[in-house]
């Protein structure tokens, strides 16, 4: 007993020593083997957990939206309907397309699945170490990690040999790509506040502004949430699964369990959009009143809760969205991410860009001096807070809006009623046309 | 005069405005928390359609059918004797237009005080619920009020034969399920 208990101090981690007063440092075995495992393994078991009851709060949430009840007879409120889902996935028969290309066919709800939970390392759950990774590109990683997945529903898509699932990859690879493009862009704003690229960076950043970055990236913000949806085919960008055109979209041939990968990418891809976005706009785990609790475990505690809820509310916001918008049409979403949120994005870092240089101090070439220097970093002072967020939603939202407008205005337009009443139109002049010959027959 | 484009829709202040906030796709949402919010604190009455949840538990608790709904039949007794009200008229039969009644009777002596009667007496009576359409011809023929369909609507049964009621069963009624709520 007194040997585990030995060897378990032995690699632990710093924080775990402060706690029991032990001094074994071995810093290499406890902070880069078994403390990171450890972490893994829990992170892994809560998000999986987590997808697995997404699934279940998605349901609950459609069907109070439409008057239902949901699942309802599994357990008390349908509580234990993801354990029945999860077992029935595990036991169905595993069904390969024998013209399938079987390697690729298996290969790919692997590459989805895998590239969506290594952007878990990443993340910031909370302060100090309820991070896997604090990585000094983590935004930069995940960007990187998460477009992979692409190539699992490009390859499942084209593996099946099936015309739906096809169809349903092209789709979702040309969207994705599309989207990630306006996304990339608009956290480009953020970072311009945040100056790191490093997860937690950039939420000590915004504790340190005191603000909350979605305040003064309004656009960049709002230019995020649109990509994320259509990043993460969430509705009502889901085209890839339209179930009406196109049975089930990439996925159509799989059963089973890997089935389940694709259904767990999808979800863990959400939790991920939402994380960066709480991370860049939302100050992360930091919360107006945390700093008031002084024991360091259970400040990392609450920080913890504090990112869950923040990324539980935007999830539920895309939910929310899901089950009140109608599809898009596909030439509709295209025009959206590349007429709209593309040069938005642009629009958003050219002006953040000049707005950020005019607030400088004039020590530094600026024009305003809203901003001074604190720790060897520079912050905004309270007028430039208030300069920053003024501006961000009275000038930027709205040039950029009449840019874009602009831009927009005369290019040629995909208008199914324009066209439907342009031939409504020839038709009524061909009439016409006969009309008028016809009494010149007759007599 | 050859026709390039046609004006759209007319261009109102409004409606640039509308389109610029994307007012529609709020009300949209508005109305689906709406109904999410009172999902969660109304009390929960399934089949009202004022409720914000309309689902019915059914095996849990009963369905609701409208008032004038037609389904199982029943033959009503007496509330002052118990005894039958049926006088074995056969008009439900003749009335029937799948034939699905069958009423058999007998010619009986029955003492009426100090005068005695012959009168033709129920012996039995068989209803064949499979070919039934649940019209309501034989209860609206009925001079006595005795034959009535009611508003249970669980006929299943495992076998054919189960589909031919006979008058114990019309009189009493068969009780398949228990509510738990
Ligand atoms: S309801 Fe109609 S079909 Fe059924 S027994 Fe009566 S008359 Fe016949
Ligand atoms: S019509 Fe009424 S009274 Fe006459 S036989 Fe039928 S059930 Fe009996």
């Amino acid at each position: 007993m007194q040997a585990l208990l030995t060897i378990t101090l032995f690699v632990a981690p710093e924080w775990v020593r402060n706690l029991t007063g032990e001094k074994l440092p071995n810093v290499f075995w406890a902070e880069y083997v078994v403390w990171p495992l450890v972490q893994i393994i829990v992170v892994l078991f809560i998000i999986l957990t987590l997808v697995a009851y997404l699934v279940y709060v998605e349901r609950k949430v459609s069907a109070f939206m439409q008057a239902r009840l949901g699942p309802m007879r599994v357990g008390p409120w349908g509580l234990l309907q993801p354990a029945a889902d999860g077992l029935k996935l595990l036991l169905k028969e595993d069904i390969i397309p024998i013209k399938a290309d079987k390697a690729i066919f298996q290969l790919a709800p692997i590459i989805s699945v895998a590239a969506a939970l290594v952007v878990l390392a990443v993340i910031p759950w909370g302060a100090a170490w309820a991070t896997i990774a604090n990585v000094n590109i983590g935004l930069l990683f995940i960007l990187a990690v998460s477009s992979v997945g692409v190539l699992g529903l490009v390859l499942a898509g084209w593996s099946s040999n099936s015309k739906y699932s096809l169809l349903g990859a092209l789709r979702s690879s040309a969207q994705m790509v599309s989207y990630e493009i306006g996304m990339g862009l608009s956290i480009i704003g953020a970072l311009m506040f945040a100056r790191t690229l490093s997860m937690n960076g950039i939420i000590e950043a915004q504790r340190a502004d005191g603000i909350w970055y979605f305040l003064f990236q309004p656009l960049g913000f709002l230019v995020y949430i649109i990509s994320a949806l259509g990043e993460t085919n969430r509705a009502p960008f889901d085209l890839p699964e339209a179930e009406s055109e196109l049975v089930a979209g990439y996925h159509t041939e799989y059963s089973g369990f890997r089935w389940a990968l694709f259904f767990m990418a999808e979800y863990t891809a959400m939790i991920v959009t939402s994380a960066i976005a709480v991370t860049l706009f939302l100050g992360g785990w930091s919360f107006p009143g945390l700093d008031l609790i002084k024991d360091p475990n259970i400040y990392v505690i609450a920080s913890v809760l504090v990112f869950a809820a923040k990324v539980m509310a935007l999830i539920y916001a895309y939910m929310w969205f899901r089950w009140t918008w109608p599809r898009y049409r596909y030439d509709q979403l295209m025009e959206l991410g590349w007429k709209w949120m593309i040069p938005a994005g642009l629009v958003n870092i050219v002006l953040t860009g000049i707005l950020y240089v005019l607030a400088m101090p004039k020590s530094r070439g600026g024009f305003f001096d809203f901003m001074h220097e604190v720790n060897g970093r520079l912050t905004p002072t309270g007028a430039g807070k208030v300069f920053f967020i003024v501006t961000g939603f009275l000038i930027t939202i709205p040039v950029s809006w009449a840019i874009l407008a602009y831009i927009n205005r005369h290019s040629p337009d995909f208008n199914l009623d324009e066209q439907r009443q342009l031939q409504i139109a020839l038709r009524r002049e061909r009439l016409k046309k006969i009309e008028a010959q016809s009494p010149a027959e007759s007599n | 005069m050859t026709v390039t484009s046609v004006p759209g829709r007319r261009r109102t202040f409004t409606n640039a405005i509308k389109r610029l906030l994307l007012i529609d796709l709020f009300k949209g949402l508005a109305v689906t928390f709406k109904y999410n919010l009172r999902a969660l604190y109304e009390k929960r009455e399934g089949g009202n359609p004022n409720q914000a949840i309309y689902t019915e538990q059914y095996p849990l608790e009963p369905a609701r059918v409208s008032e004038r709904f037609r389904g199982a039949p029943r033959l009503n007794l007496d509330p002052e004797t118990g005894g039958t009200l049926c006088i074995a008229c056969d008009l439900c039969a003749l009335a029937c237009p799948v034939d699905c009644i069958t009423v058999n009777s007998t010619r009986r002596e029955v003492r009426d005080g100090e005068k005695v009667n012959k009168k033709k007496v129920l012996t039995t009576f068989f209803f064949d619920t499979s070919r039934c359409m649940f019209c309501n011809l034989c209860s609206e023929a009925c001079p006595t009020d005795c034959l009535e369909l009611t508003q249970s609507f669980e006929l299943a049964v495992y076998h054919r034969s189960g589909f031919r009621w006979d008058r114990e069963m019309l009189e009493k009624g068969v009780k398949y399920v228990k509510y738990n709520k």
